[in-house]
This record gives C-alpha cells, sequence and structure tokens, in this order.
C-alpha cells in the first residue's frame, strides 16, 4: 500500500498536469458514454417500432416463407392458422396471438390504379398490441387525413387505411370509396370495395407509398383465404425471454418457422452494427488520446523523478516495483478520471434531456424525434473498463522507463 | 564487516580513463572509515560498488564473509534494503512526504506494519533532533533539518552498514559536527558500521580508520 499512497501523492505533485490529464480522461468518458446513451434510445426505438410495428415478439411462419418472394400471397401460408392462434393462446408465455395476412395487388379509384402491398389484420385485437393508433394519429395531419379513425369490428363492414403517399397517388381522402384487386389461392381475379377510414403515416416514405391495411374479413373475401394466415404474431408476457421461447416453441410446433422479431428486422440489425462500428471507430480514437495524453503526463513525471527514483532503488526498491508505482499512478488517474466523467455525463445526460431537442429524421424517414438520451450503466461500466485499461497500457513504457534506469545514473542526474 | 579485494571499476570521462583501480580494504565491524582523497579519487564510485549500487568489473566485494558482487539485482535489493544504509551529499528526500513518512518509507517497503514504522520513525528522528519537523515535508525544512533526516531514514531500518557520501558537504560546522558525533556514538554503542566518503578533516579526525585515494588507487589507509 506504500506504493499506492506514494502513487496518489506524486499525482498531486503537479496538480495542473495531472487535471489536465484527468480533463482528457473525462472528455473520454463524457463522448463514449453519451454516445452509449444516444446509441441505447436508438435501438430502444428501433426495437420498438419493430415489435409494435406488426412483427411482436415471435413470428410464426408457414415453411419456407422467408425463402423467395416473401410470403406476399397466400401460396405459403399456415393452412389452418385460426385455429393454430387459438392453439397458442392458450400457451401460458404467450400474451396474445396476431394473425396476419400478408398481399399485395392493385387499388383503384376508376380512373387510376396503383399497385399496393396489404396487411390484413384483426381489427379488435391489433390496436391493443400494436402502433396502429399512432400512425392514424400522424396519418390524421396529413392531406385528406381528417377524421382518420381504425378499422371498424364489423365483419361485415369493408373498410382500409391507406398510407398516406398511396392516398395521395390515388387522390384519396378519408370517406372515399376505391376498389381492391388481387388474385385469389386459386389463382383467380377478384376485386372488393372499400371505404378509406383513415391515412396512416409509418415512419418510411417506401412503406406509405404503398402500404395498407384491412380487416381479415376484407382480405379473406378478396382472396377466398378461408382460416389460412400469412404469419401469426405473439405477444410474449415476458419480453425477455424470446430466445428462449423461440426455442420452445419451435420444438413444439416443427411443422413452422418460429422466429425472434430481431432477425426479421433488417433495418434494425442494420442501424446496430453501424453504430456499432461508429462507436468502435470512435473508441479507437479517444483510446489513442487518451494513450498519448497519458504517456506525455506520465513520462514527463518520470523524466523529473530520475534522481528520486535513484535513491528508491538505492534505498532497494525492485525494478518490478517501480512498474507498479507507475500502474498505480495510471489506476489512481483512471478511477478518478472515470468518477469525474460518470458525474459529467449523468449531469450532461440530465440537461440535455431537459432540454426536449428535436432531432432530425433519419434518413428514409418521414419524422423527426426527441433526443433522450438513456442511462446504460453497462456502458459506463464498460467504458470505464476500456479506460482503466488504456492508463494501465499507457503507465507500462514510462514504467519500463523508470525501471531500467541504472542507479549510479539516476543519482548522477541534474 | 565489508572487505573489498582487488576492485576495478573503470569507465571514461571526458575522454580519460576514470574510476578505481585494484582496490583493497577491509572494514571491521562498528568501524567509523572514511574514504579521503580530492575530488575525482575515485571516492563515490568506490562507495557505490561497497553499497551494491554498482558493480565491479574485476575483483569481490563481500559483505559478513560472503560475495555479494556478483549476486543478482533481485537480491542486491534484498540486501540493500535489509543490510544497507544510504546517506547522499544532496538530502534527496521524497518532496511529496513528510520527515516522517521519508524516515517511514524504508520500513514500510521492509514490510513493517504502519504504527511499528511510525515508532520507529518517530525515535530515530527523536534521535537526530528533529521531533518538532516531524510532519513538515522536505521544503520546509533547512539544508541541515534535510540532511538530518536523510540520516534518520538510513538508520532507522537498523542497517549493518551505512555509506555516506560526503554527509556534511551540505551542513555548517554547527550542524556537521553533531552528526558525525552521532556516526561516532552509533558505531561505538551499536555496532553498526559507517563507509564515509569525505574530504572534510572534521569528518576525517572522528574516524577510526582512513583510506586515502588518490587517482582510482589507495595510496594510504590510516588508524587515527
Amino acid at each position: 500500500m506504500i506504493l499506492a499512497r506514494l502513487a496518489l501523492r506524486n499525482l498531486l505533485r503537479q496538480r495542473r498536469r495531472t487535471a489536465l490529464t484527468l480533463l482528457v480522461v473525462v472528455a473520454g468518458f463524457l463522448a463514449l458514454s453519451l454516445a452509449g446513451g444516444f446509441m441505447a434510445q436508438t435501438f430502444q426505438g428501433l426495437s420498438d417500432g419493430a415489435i409494435r410495428g406488426g412483427l411482436g415478439h415471435l413470428q410464426i411462419l408457414p415453411p419456407g416463407a422467408l425463402d423467395g418472394n416473401e410470403a406476399q400471397s397466400l401460396e405459403k401460408a399456415l393452412p389452418d392458422g385460426e385455429a393454430l392462434a387459438a392453439t397458442l393462446r392458450r400457451d401460458p408465455a404467450v400474451a396474445e396471438v396476431l394473425p396476419r395476412i400478408s398481399f399485395m395487388g392493385l387499388l383503384s379509384n376508376g380512373p387510376k390504379s396503383v399497385a399496393f402491398l396489404g396487411t390484413a389484420v384483426d381489427p379488435v385485437l391489433e390496436p391493443r398490441h400494436m402502433a396502429s393508433a399512432e400512425a392514424l394519429k400522424d396519418g390524421a395531419k396529413a392531406l385528406g387525413g381528417a377524421g382518420s379513425r381504425w378499422l371498424g369490428a364489423d365483419p361485415a363492414a369493408r373498410e382500409v387505411i391507406l398510407g398516406v403517399g398511396l392516398a395521395r397517388a390515388l387522390g384519396a381522402t378519408v370517406g372515399s370509396s376505391l376498389t381492391l384487386m388481387s388474385t385469389t389461392r386459386d389463382g383467380a381475379l377478384n376485386a372488393v370495395d372499400v371505404d378509406v377510414v383513415g391515412l396512416q403515416d409509418l415512419g418510411l416514405r417506401e412503406l406509405n407509398d404503398r402500404f395498407l391495411t384491412v380487416s381479415l374479413s376484407t382480405a379473406g373475401q378478396l382472396l377466398d383465404a378461408g382460416p389460412a394466415r400469412s404469419r401469426l404474431s405473439l405477444i410474449l408476457k415476458r419480453p425477455g425471454d424470446v430466445e428462449a421461447e423461440q426455442a420452445r416453441l419451435q420444438a413444439r410446433l416443427p411443422e413452422t418457422t418460429v422466429k425472434p422479431w430481431f432477425e426479421l428486422a433488417s433495418f434494425y440489425r442494420q442501424v446496430k452494427l453501424l453504430y456499432f462500428a461508429i462507436f468502435g471507430f470512435m473508441g479507437l480514437v479517444l483510446f489513442f488520446v487518451v494513450l498519448l495524453a497519458t504517456v506525455n503526463t506520465l513520462l514527463m513525471s518520470v523524466m523529473e523523478r530520475v534522481r528520486e527514483f535513484g535513491v528508491l532503488r538505492a534505498m532497494g526498491l525492485q525494478p518490478r516495483q517501480l512498474l507498479v508505482l507507475l500502474q498505480w499512478e495510471g489506476a489512481f488517474l483512471g478511477l478518478f478520471g472515470s468518477a469525474l466523467g460518470l458525474a459529467a455525463t449523468l449531469l450532461l445526460r440530465a440537461g440535455l434531456n431537459a432540454l426536449h431537442l428535436q432531432m432530425p429524421a433519419p434518413p428514409g424517414t418521414s419524422h423527426g424525434y426527441e433526443l433522450n438520451i438513456h442511462l446504460v450503466p453497462a456502458v459506463y461500466l464498460f467504458v470505464a473498463l476500456g479506460l482503466q485499461a488504456t492508463l494501465q497500457v499507457s503507465a507500462l513504457f514510462p514504467g519500463l522507463k523508470a525501471a531500467r534506469l541504472r542507479i549510479v545514473e539516476a543519482l548522477r542526474h541534474v | 564487516m565489508l572487505e573489498l579485494r582487488s576492485v576495478t571499476r573503470a569507465y571514461e570521462l571526458g575522454g580519460e580513463r576514470a574510476g578505481v583501480f585494484d582496490v583493497s580494504l577491509s572494514v571491521p565491524q562498528g568501524c567509523l572509515a572514511v574514504l579521503a582523497g580530492p575530488s575525482g579519487s575515485g571516492k563515490t564510485t568506490l562507495l557505490q560498488l561497497a553499497g551494491l549500487l554498482d558493480t565491479p568489473d574485476e575483483g569481490e566485494v563481500l559483505l559478513e564473509g560472503k560475495n555479494v558482487s556478483a549476486l543478482a539485482e533481485p537480491a542486491r535489493c534484498h540486501l540493500r534494503l535489509r543490510r544497507l544504509g544510504f546517506v547522499f551529499q544532496a538530502a534527496n528526500l521524497v518532496p511529496v512526504l513528510s520527515a516522517l513518512e521519508n524516515v517511514m518509507l524504508p520500513l514500510q517497503l521492509q514490510g513493517c506494519g504502519e504504527i511499528e514504522a511510525r515508532r520507529r520513525a518517530e525515535a530515530a528522528l527523536l534521535r537526530v533532533g528533529l521531533a518538532d519537523r516531524l510532519h513538515h515535508r522536505p521544503g520546509q525544512l533547512s539544508g541541515g533539518q534535510q540532511q538530518r533526516t536523510a540520516i534518520a531514514r538510513a538508520l532507522a531500518p537498523e542497517p549493518l552498514l551505512v555509506l555516506a557520501d560526503e554527509p556534511t558537504a551540505a551542513l555548517d560546522h554547527a550542524h556537521g559536527g553533531p552528526l558525525l558525533d552521532l556516526m561516532a556514538e552509533l558505531a561505538a554503542e551499536q555496532g553498526v558500521t559507517f563507509l564515509v566518503a569525505s574530504h572534510d578533516p572534521s569528518v576525517i579526525a572522528r574516524a577510526h580508520r582512513v583510506f586515502r585515494l588518490a587517482d582510482g588507487r589507495l595510496v594510504g589507509e590510516d588508524a587515527p
């Protein structure tokens, strides 16, 4: 412990220099931990968007549904999806099962027809678990979207909700009557007249230009679907158990494919990889900045203490003990730097979040979001450990230099 | 106690060969021995060899009858820590530690507990007349007080041999005299052996044995 005490005193010897080095460590901690909090917000937003955008926690798909054309027709379907949904609703881990039909076709206002991608959902269950209401709220603000509402529960109602871009392409507004055209399971052409009851803004321009939602009964009539469903979205009671439940349900339903949401949300995976690459690069740059700053400080400190090290060695201090002494100095710089960095991070995070800053819409999306840097203790721990390791590495070179000093030369040093 | 046998250590200094050459001497336990000679005569080099701070090119250094000149560095460190004490021309105290902490340092490096180290350090500082300066940093002490602290630091671990390089050079007569008296007293009462490099007549006057050096060679030995 005497070496630790000596190291601490040594850091207080040149207070201004130590303070500057600490400032570099604090800045490194601040940059990485705030970036980590921002990433956590982004990942949370993207995962919520994917799960509540229709994927649920798990998806039950027909075998081969993900091969080739992604189940945009009932060619590949769960033949009795409704019965399977009813069975799964009795599973103790499952909170709800939302059957869906994915289909495509043409939407016509008479003179003009536009291709669409459609999803048929249960009009009663869907709004309870998915973000349909939020999309409608944003759609209601669009041109012709006033009075937007969700699909009626009456199975006889023939209603549609259009993406804002699709509505614009056809000049449709809430209250317009349109015709949905598609092919049945047998390949026959079929059409159903529908009333537009709402517009939805899904956040992505490409989706808004093509996407529409109808009830399962409307799609059933159009596609002659019967009990067939393209997929089932499962909402779990414990969202943290996704991987375990996937394995269990896959074993229970070998004739289907059970996929977790994150394997299907390719955008989420791509953004995550991109952010990790950016974070990694930033970490590498900061690693070198902190490394250079602390090596410089400790090296200067060694050069100023050559004679003192000579005396300590003459007193019987082993060369490796000088190495340990310098390691202690690096350790204290890391410890204090991380502690101050954590305090600065918490303060700045609270300040930035209190400002309710609006971030611009990310590329490909139609609206921005409020900055809310998350509190992520695991990131703070990771950053602190990374900085600590950097400081221990930076203390190595000056430590070796001190340990290799020849005593008689060190004692002559002026 | 300490014996040097035909010790040679040569180095280049300003293009000329300097150092010590074929020096043999013996210092018995409890002796206050002085290496005397003009500047450049090899006093400090010989002291460094005797103190295991440097290794001779030729010859042997024996401590308590054992050849210690060929020992590996860890063993030399161990001997310096346990058996030897050093006093340098400049006190060379650690500036961030108080006088008491400076004296406690070698004791704690030996593995001595905090309380025991403090007790022995206080006793050593009391002995050199610095009982009222325990918590002063070196910068707050006079040159004489610093040197006395350095002597307390060398003596506190109770070494067998103390090597002192011009210990009174930075002191006036009023402070240097008592310091030398203390060394003589410790040698006589506790059997501590002192090897002091000095050309100060007052040091030589108190010595039990004087080794005279010139141009790196032993040219005479007196027992005043």
